[in-house]
């Protein structure tokens, strides 16, 4: 228990430092991503005509 | 394939608020609402912009047309976002005040320091978020994910903390302050791996979606685990005399002691009291007098 909690947090750690190095790096300007979660990210501005193809996907169906 | 990535994309969305209300639930029957306030209230903020958003989108094109259901679905996921991000920081106060319970000082000068890097982590997220052509939409997403981005590091910064200094603080890796942030560590290590390497998949069902999903319930599976077992007792913090975490808390603890205040150049006598003034004369006396006395 001891040492499984200890290496998958120092991995977690490790792999954070990288993934923000890499964002440092690689984007010259801000990354924009949703929160954690399974939710759709809303990227269209809110004024979008199509409604950003809101309500017509539902896992199977859609694209 | 894309029907499996869907089929698992639904299940995750549903798992989420399942496992959110599960933690909320055993936090609430051992009675550490209270002790977990931000938590709670993170976890009460996902329950409630789930609901809304998952309701919006399920109304859209039948009960309200798209673009109202988008224009609420938009400002209901950005708005929670924010809240979430700016909770991650009150859970992560929360968390380090109660770890560095036992050692008074170093809380104190940590409490200091965590305020002025929260002050300057929202005024970087927001000067980040200024550029060229901006819109008000673009401002309001680029400064929420550099907020989340910032408060993402702190995290990782405070479980590497935690882990390290876990003995000094009299916890053990079944102690609930472990538990909450090794689930934070998991959100936040996802979050940096999604904006550094998988936010190019724009597909609501792509890889991405399923990553964030497992993460947000791993992380809560993490927090239903630690509420749901008895946590043990704080241990009796033994420290070497030698040791830094305890140099550094006496030194701490004298940080913020009241000053004393020394008088400098010339006093006259009128800024004394008459007892004051006789109290010095009979001193002063006393002192010319031979030591045989």
């Amino acid at each position: 228990m001891k040492y499984f909690a200890r290496i998958f947090a120092l991995s977690l750690v490790v792999t954070g430092a990288i993934a923000s190095t890499h964002i440092a790096n690689a984007s010259q300007q801000t990354v924009v991503s949703g929160k954690v979660s399974a939710l759709p990210v809303p990227v269209c501005p809110p004024d979008d005509p199509t409604g950003c193809g809101i309500g017509s996907t539902n896992g199977s169906s859609s694209n | 394939m894309h029907s499996n990535t869907g089929a698992i994309v639904d299940l995750l969305s549903w798992l989420e608020p399942l496992c959110c209300v599960v933690v909320l639930a055993f936090m609430l029957r051992r009675g550490q609402m209270r002790q977990y306030a931000p938590l709670s209230m993170f976890l009460a903020t996902r329950l409630v912009s789930f609901a809304i958003c998952w309701t919006v989108n399920g109304m859209a094109g039948w009960h309200i047309s798209k673009t109202r259901a988008y224009h609420i679905y938009f400002y209901t996921y950005w708005a929670s976002y924010a809240i979430e991000a700016v909770l991650g920081f009150f859970i992560i106060y929360s968390i380090y005040n109660l770890a560095m319970a036992p050692l008074k000082g170093l809380q104190r000068l940590g409490i200091l320091m965590f305020r002025w890097a929260g002050g300057i982590a929202v005024a970087i997220a927001v000067t980040m978020a200024f550029g060229p052509h901006l819109t008000s939409t673009k401002f309001i997403m680029k400064a929420v994910t550099q907020l989340q981005q910032t408060q993402s590091v702190i995290t990782l910064c405070m479980l590497l903390f935690v882990c390290l200094a876990i003995r000094p603080m009299g916890l053990t890796y079944r102690s609930k302050i472990f538990g909450i942030c090794l689930g934070l560590g998991v959100l936040a290590t996802s979050d940096l791996v999604g904006a550094a390497w998988l936010s190019n998949f724009k597909s609501m069902y792509s890889i991405y979606a399923i990553f964030n999903g497992s993460a947000i319930v791993v992380a809560l599976s993490i927090w239903s685990g630690y509420f749901a077992i008895p946590e043990p007792k704080r241990r009796m913090i033994i420290l070497p005399t030698t040791s830094p975490f305890l140099r550094w808390n006496q030194i701490s603890l004298a940080l913020g002691d009241e000053p004393g205040f020394v008088a400098l150049g010339e006093v006259s006598p009128d800024m004394f009291a008459p007892a004051e003034v006789e109290v010095m004369r009979r001193a002063s006396m006393k002192m010319r007098l031979p030591i045989a006395n």
